[in-house]
């Protein structure tokens, strides 16, 4: 579902004409099957959260091949990403990006606003997953009267609303209490057994790192493991 | 996306600022506004002096005076002008000169009297106001005013400057006046008096100020006249105007031009008005490219106002871009959100406009009358400000321009954003 071929970047940091070249991604392959999850984990500048943005599109990589069901996602344009982005992905952020002028039920809802989709659609949608996530209480409620977990539950919604094959999570838990860290993770793991929807986890904590099917470990821009099967 | 949806966001995004918002549109609104208030200027000035143009004078009149090679305009001349095409009428009309008196029983008063074709002044548009159009020659027509002219001699005498005798005031039809000419030789000056019989009195003139005295006689009394008054000058030698009638207004250019190009002098208000036109054009256009200044000027808050935007609004774009969002759509979003102010400001400032203009033509024309301490300059029909549907076109479209101008960069900027940097600002 997901092929990353021997994938390569560098940043320039450091003053202009002075610039110092770091590698952050040195030759990374990893090829992910649809219904997994999978964590990428690694320490502070590791690359992991690199590799994310790379695998999302939000930056090119210099070097190397990315097929996103059988997409060659790097050589997309800017347009064309986003659109693939709207059809196929799915994100979970670590400071869970809600809108602060939106509801709950309107942040839920922007994807398919974005997607077109009548209201009505969107209303009958939105409603489902709001009760799925268990927010039918605090629907109308801006991100600010949210606790930290039910903002992730709202980013969770937002992240299924278009029925997406991927979700991209970027450290899902690394806001919120370990009680509420266990929520989310037992939440994740039953929208992937009762969808089949395929996770990619960013994260530097083992302990959510351990929910995947397979593990990887990213140490200064190179895999360390090559993602052995993990018992969860 | 959909439309509604965008303008939904639009509207969402408008209430968060709203006195930032207020404070742009109030901008945009006086920039605009004093566009259209100063161009209304110049065509309020265009409108009063076309419609007193139009109003002093026939509008469909070509006047004729004189060929190129100098010689007299013939009956044969005129005969050819009224085959030409779009014309009703061509008149040819002399002032009768040596008039000593006109009287009326015991009245006596003076008058423009006039040797015309009858015929030609009727289908040229001479209305009356009462009896009907002569039969013979010896039948005339006269002004709405002659008979305000006919005193008696006691009348004459009580007449001072504050009191003005109001004439014959009863009607004049059927009535018997007699003109009294006199030979210009030195040798022989015996007078002589013709007699005539009023059928008609023309239509009063179309402004108050105007008096009509003409006194209408058949041409076919020119050669007497003219061999009474001036033997010595050969009829056909004496001074005739020629005046050509047209259809209407759109003719008119067409039959002086044709006129021009068969070697007549002519005068015609299509003349006299695209001199006008061409004068009031070069100024309303400076006036306008003055007005824009200021839609310019106001621009610069639209432009600060998206920049705003766009800055504050950096992490929730990057989390749209992140989720999907089209940057054409992201562009879009910031180009409706500056034309929304173009438009609202420009519909408030077109109100605005309408009211200030109706304002000014109704205080302005006061206080000068005041100043001046005179009456009636309400009824002269000065228009201080006049904005024709034209006017406000032109300024919507450079208001609403000039703000999609304006917002175009915040936009693009919008779309520049980077989603990495966004999504790491703060909340």
């Amino acid at each position: 579902m997901i092929h990353i071929q021997d994938v390569t970047h560098t940043f320039s940091i450091g003053k202009k004409g002075k610039e110092k070249r770091v590698p952050v991604l040195k030759n990374v392959s990893i090829d992910i099957n649809k219904g997994e999850i999978v964590s990428i984990v690694g320490k502070s500048g590791s690359g992991k959260s690199t590799l994310l943005h790379v695998l999302a599109g939000f930056m090119k990589p210099e070097s190397g091949s990315i097929k996103v069901l059988n997409q060659e996602t790097a050589k997309l344009s800017e347009s064309e990403h986003a659109e693939f982005r709207l059809n196929n992905f799915g994100f979970i952020f670590q400071n869970f990006q809600l809108m602060p002028g939106l509801t709950a039920f309107e942040n839920i809802e922007l994807p398919l606003k974005l997607k077109g989709v009548p209201k009505s659609e969107r209303r009958v949608n939105v409603e489902a997953l709001i009760q799925k996530v268990g927010l039918s209480a605090v629907a109308d409620h801006y991100p600010n009267e949210l606790s930290g977990g039910q903002q992730q539950r709202v980013s969770i919604a937002r992240a299924l609303v278009s029925n997406p094959p991927i979700i991209l999570a970027d450290e899902p838990t690394g806001s919120l209490d370990s009680e509420t860290e266990n929520e989310i993770l037992i939440l994740i793991q039953s929208l992937n057994k009762s969808l089949g929807i395929t996770f990619v986890i960013i994260t530097h904590d083992d302990e959510v790192a351990n929910i995947a099917h397979r593990k990887y470990r990213l140490h200064d821009g190179a895999l360390v493991n090559g993602g052995a099967l993990h018992v969860v | 996306m959909s439309f509604k949806d965008q303008l939904d966001f639009i509207r969402q995004h408008l209430k968060k600022n709203k006195l930032r918002v207020f404070m742009t549109v109030l901008a945009a609104t006086m920039g605009c506004a004093f566009l259209i208030v100063l161009a209304s200027v110049g065509f309020g000035l265009h409108k009063t002096l076309t419609d007193e143009m139009l109003d002093t004078q026939l509008i469909n009149e070509v006047q004729i005076y004189g060929k190129e090679d100098q010689s007299p305009v013939t009956a044969d001349d005129q005969q050819k002008m009224r085959e030409m095409e779009n014309v009703n009428a061509v008149v040819s009309r002399s002032y009768l000169e040596g008039v000593t008196s006109i009287t009326m029983d015991d009245r006596t008063g003076y008058g423009d009297v006039q040797l015309t074709n009858l015929e030609e002044e009727e289908k040229a548009n001479l209305a009356l106001s009462e009896g009907t159009m002569p039969t013979k020659p010896n039948e005339i027509v006269i002004g709405y005013h002659f008979a305000q002219n006919l005193l008696t001699e006691a009348e004459m005498n009580a007449q001072s400057d504050e009191e003005v005798s109001t004439g014959f005031t009863t009607s004049m039809i059927g009535k018997e006046i007699s003109i009294e000419l006199t030979p210009l030789n030195e040798e022989n000056n015996e007078p002589k008096t013709w007699d005539f019989v009023v059928t008609g009195v023309a239509k009063a003139p179309s402004k108050d100020w105007m008096t009509d005295q003409r006194v209408l006689i058949d041409e076919s009394y020119r050669t007497e006249f003219q061999l009474f008054t001036q033997p010595d000058v050969p009829v056909e030698e004496s001074y005739i105007s020629v005046y050509v009638y047209a259809d209407g207004l759109q003719s008119v250019k067409g039959i002086t031009e044709s006129l021009k190009a068969e070697g007549y002098h002519v005068y015609s208000v299509t003349e006299e008005m695209e001199t006008m036109d061409l004068f009031f054009t070069v100024l309303k256009a400076g006036l306008l490219f003055v007005g824009t200044i200021a839609v310019l000027i106001s621009s610069i808050g639209i432009f600060n106002t998206m920049t705003m935007a766009v800055t504050e609004r950096t992490r929730e774009i990057g989390v749209m871009k992140a989720i999907g969002a089209n940057p054409k759509l992201i562009q879009r979003l910031f180009l409706m959100e500056s034309i929304w102010i173009g438009v609202i400001g420009t519909a408030i400032a077109v109100a605005l406009s309408y009211a200030i203009s109706y304002l000014a033509n109704w205080l302005i024309p006061l206080i000068v009358m005041n100043i001046m301490e005179e009456d009636g300059m309400e009824d002269m029909g000065i228009t201080i400000s006049s904005i024709p549907w034209q006017l406000v076109v032109i300024a919507s479209v450079i208001s609403i321009g000039v703000a999609m101008v304006s917002g175009w960069r915040p936009a693009r900027k919008a779309t520049k954003i980077d989603v990495i940097q966004a999504l790491r600002q703060e909340l």
